[in-house]
């Protein structure tokens, strides 16, 4: 089990947080391309072996997307585009790899955050975003880092033992 | 109400107190609340942060996680990381006195402080990092419940605004810190 619905869903609470920071029509054009993009991919015959790789990129599409929100410029639409469109790759890729898309329902939701976002950012309060970006940020170098781990070292004895 | 039942479930020890975690996100969140150093510790960040005021009122959580995530890489590596308890009692003490002695810092060194205290904690919680049927969910467990005791800390920090807020404030940094010393006297075999 590497996470079930998590995965594509904190890349698409990620996606959402970057894409608040876009003019109005380039996040609504960006969510339909990360929507659109998600359910074609999760359809796509993904072999199984590719996992690591698929959920290696799903992590770094979520710090390239949360990082987005640190940028103390606007997000322009052609960037904005780019990013939807690799975060809607990387989430259908991630579900592709199950045989039940169900977790597309649980996943995309979650980029809806992009309204309530854009909402906080209109309030001058755009630091919630910040914070809650880093969080995702430190949760994908984690999970990533575990990828590379082949055991946790939890049930060993330790020092304290 | 989570963080409530959580808060008062906490066992009077260190954090590190064993192995034998299950893995998943219920015991990736409650992992930072079952150990009063680490709990303290992060609590304490929040409240310096509010009492430093912007920006460190925010940047001080933000550093915190990432680099706790690093110390927690370097200990899921088993990294050789001597004296870490001393790391962690420390941490609970110095952060304590700054509360209690509403010591102001220039930012790089809040967050210089902030961030090698966040390695040390990290690394404690990566050493014991269970060999978990859903690692991710454990990650975000760990990652929000950490943060959430941040956001905890910079509500107490806020009562600075209001009149005999800063007393209680202080007055809480210096229990703070009276733990930490208790904890370096432990961590020391004292």
């Amino acid at each position: 089990m590497r996470g079930g619905a998590l995965p594509p869903a904190i890349l698409c609470a990620a996606i959402g947080l970057g894409l608040a920071s876009a003019a109005g029509g380039a996040a609504l054009l960006g969510l339909a391309l990360v929507i659109v993009t998600a359910c074609a991919m999760a359809n796509a015959p993904i072999p199984a072996t590719w996992s690591d790789v698929v959920f290696l990129g799903c992590w770094t599409s979520i710090l390239a997307s949360a990082a987005i929100v640190h940028r103390r410029k606007a997000l322009k639409a052609k960037p904005a585009l780019l990013l939807s469109l690799n975060a809607g790759i990387w989430t259908g890729a991630v579900i592709a790899l199950v045989p039940s898309k169900s977790n597309l329902l649980e996943a995309l939701p979650l980029a809806f955050c992009v309204w309530p976002a854009a909402w906080v950012r209109r309030q001058g309060q755009e630091v919630v975003l910040k914070v809650l970006a880093n969080w995702l940020i430190a949760v994908a170098v984690l999970a990533a880092a575990l990828q590379f781990l082949p055991v946790t070292p939890g049930y060993l004895p330790d020092h304290m033992d | 109400m989570t963080i409530a039942f959580e808060v008062g479930s906490v066992t009077p020890a260190y954090a590190h107190t064993g192995t034998g975690l299950p893995g998943g996100f219920e015991s990736g969140f409650s992992h930072p609340f079952t150990g009063w150093d680490h709990l303290l510790a992060m609590v304490s960040v929040g409240i310096w942060g509010a009492f430093l005021g912007r920006p460190l009122i925010y940047t001080l959580p933000v550093v915190f996680p990432i680099m706790m995530v690093g110390g927690a890489i370097l200990g899921m590596f088993l990294f050789p990381m001597p004296q870490i308890e001393l790391g962690i009692a420390v941490s609970v003490l110095v952060l304590g006195l700054c509360n209690g002695l509403a010591i102001k810092l220039p930012a790089w060194s809040a967050c210089a402080i902030v961030a090698t205290f966040a390695v040390c904690h990290g690394y404690a919680h990566g050493v014991e990092l269970p060999s978990a049927a859903d690692p991710v969910g454990y990650s975000v467990g760990f990652v929000l419940a950490t943060g959430l005791l941040h956001v905890f800390g910079i509500g107490i920090g806020l009562l600075n605004a209001r009149p005999m807020g800063i007393l209680v404030t202080r007055s809480l940094g210096a229990a703070i810190a009276l733990a930490g010393g208790w904890y370096l006297c432990l961590a020391c075999g004292l």
